[in-house]
């Protein structure tokens, strides 16, 4: 099975690591992602709060890429790219008027979105398509013993009810849980990270990333699927850990990551040594 | 929240502001200021009218104090709020809407986050993609250069991890992307004149 991919632009650099890793899993798990050639920004919410039109624009000029490749599904691994994609067929399908503008924009890039392709998020595909049993079944190393805290974050799971509930999602615990893990309760799974607040208005972003943090008590690691909440909830744990008063040092390991822990994959793909807290603690636990 | 009592009897109101900025026109009418999304949102302990209290506002066309709100500057589009009103009404969508008109009418000079959601648009006209400190180091040039400090140490870890590119890729297609952005501010000003 091949996929289109989109990685988008946090892949590119600050989350090469959820990048390199989930292109490892895919491949281990038999599938293939391949790129979306050429691709650019999908806007995410930025363009929403700047243009609308160009917030429908931007993403659909990939979708419309993807569909040249002949591609049925397109994989987004970024949360805000996912939603950003999602959303033009949504858009679309609620207003027609909003359909005929986006054509006539693509048209002027000499490009057109027919609507023919689905987009996916990593997560959704992962544990609906391929699911725990084909997980499970390229697992060399047990995860046994370790305690994760799974942390969605917010566009993954809305406002579009997909392939999981927007308020207590399952997907990413059932696969934690095919590999041995134990899953701690987190009622704060989808409670926002804060985004992009953290740069522009960052009291506030400091202050929902170590409410975040703070109710990770106990877990070995949090497991996300989105490169915003990696970076918010690993960059700023000293300043999370002086405002809680204590410290926090926790490691935050893309799901892609831990998966390519637990097919033994070589170091190259999962890139651990990227993430800013260091997660050599899991592995001296799983041995 | 202590709040000072609107005079509504002498307040500038538009009455159709309802309409302008809710993408579903007259579902905003029927909110039932339960707070739903004042209770559901991460960021209303830091705004200056709450969630629910704006959509209370902008039902009563008090345009002015809406858009100098700094309530939807804070709103991350988390949807927690769109998700669980009993009503339907797309909170996150007006909340993009009223970043969008505050713009365009200049009430949010102060903000921020505005200039950061600009300068990322014109990276990414320039380039067709978002490159994270070029888009970074201008939003802190053109608000604050002291700020630069607050990131110092966050720019240093992401240097020390390889997470930092100072070069900025650009697509093949950049100018497919800036025909697109010509088209849109073109449909834009057929529609402004059809107004």
């Amino acid at each position: 099975m091949k996929y289109a991919y989109y990685p988008g632009c946090s892949l590119e650099t600050s989350a090469k690591e959820y990048d390199v890793s989930a292109r490892a899993v895919f491949r281990a798990l038999g599938t293939e992602l391949v790129d979306i050639p050429d691709w650019n920004c999908c806007g995410s919410s930025p363009a929403g709060a700047v243009d609308y039109l160009l917030s429908l624009a931007l993403p659909a000029r990939n979708l419309a890429l993807a569909e040249q490749m002949g591609m049925d599904v397109v994989v987004a691994t970024c949360s805000a790219c996912y939603l950003s994609l999602y959303q033009v067929e949504q858009h679309c399908r609620r207003d027609a008027s909003v359909r005929a503008q986006l054509s006539e924009v693509l048209g002027a890039a000499g490009l057109e979105y027919k609507g023919k392709v689905r987009v996916r998020h990593m997560l959704d595909v992962v544990a609906n398509e391929l699911g725990p049993e084909a997980v499970k079944a390229q697992q060399k190393r047990d995860l046994k013993g370790l305690k994760v805290v799974p942390y969605y974050g917010c566009q993954t799971v809305r406002p579009y009810m997909t392939y999981d509930a927007p308020d207590l999602p399952m997907s990413m615990d059932r696969l934690l849980e095919a590999m041995g893990a134990e899953v701690l309760p987190y009622s704060l799974k989808t409670r926002c990270c804060g985004g992009i607040l953290i740069t522009t208005a960052k009291d506030v972003g400091v202050k929902l990333v170590s409410d975040l943090l703070a109710a990770t008590a106990g877990a070995d690691c949090v497991v996300t699927v989105c490169p915003l909440c990696q970076m918010n909830l690993d960059a700023y744990q000293a300043e999370a850990s002086r405002l809680l008063g204590r410290q926090v040092n926790i490691p935050v390991l893309y799901l892609t990551q831990l998966m390519g822990l637990a097919f033994d994959l070589p170091e190259d793909e999962t890139m651990l040594y990227k993430n800013i807290v260091s997660p050599r603690p899991i592995l001296d636990k799983l041995g | 929240m202590a709040l000072e009592p609107f005079d509504l009897t002498h307040a500038k109101r538009d009455h159709g502001f309802a309409k302008t900025v809710a993408p579903d026109k007259g579902k905003l009418y029927t909110c039932i200021q339960c707070g739903t999304c004042t209770a559901s949102c991460p960021t209303a302990f830091a705004m200056d009218y709450s969630p629910r209290q704006l959509m209370r506002m902008i039902q009563l066309g008090l345009y002015d104090d809406v858009l100098r709100s700094k309530t939807f500057w804070l709103c991350t589009t988390c949807y927690s709020c769109t998700v669980r009103c009993p009503r339907g009404i797309s909170i996150t969508e007006t909340f993009q809407t009223l970043k969008r008109l505050s713009a365009a009418k200049g009430v949010e000079k102060k903000a921020d986050s505005a200039r950061f959601y600009r300068i990322f648009m014109d990276v990414v006209r320039r380039n067709g993609r978002m490159q994270e400190t070029q888009t970074m180091a201008q939003w802190i040039l053109r608000t604050n250069p002291f700020r630069a400090l607050s990131f110092a140490s966050l720019g240093l870890a992401l240097l020390r991890k390889g997470k930092m590119s100072l070069l900025a890729h650009r697509i093949r297609g950049v100018d497919q992307i800036q025909a697109m952005y010509d088209k849109v501010r073109e449909i834009e000003a057929r529609q402004e004149g059809q107004r």
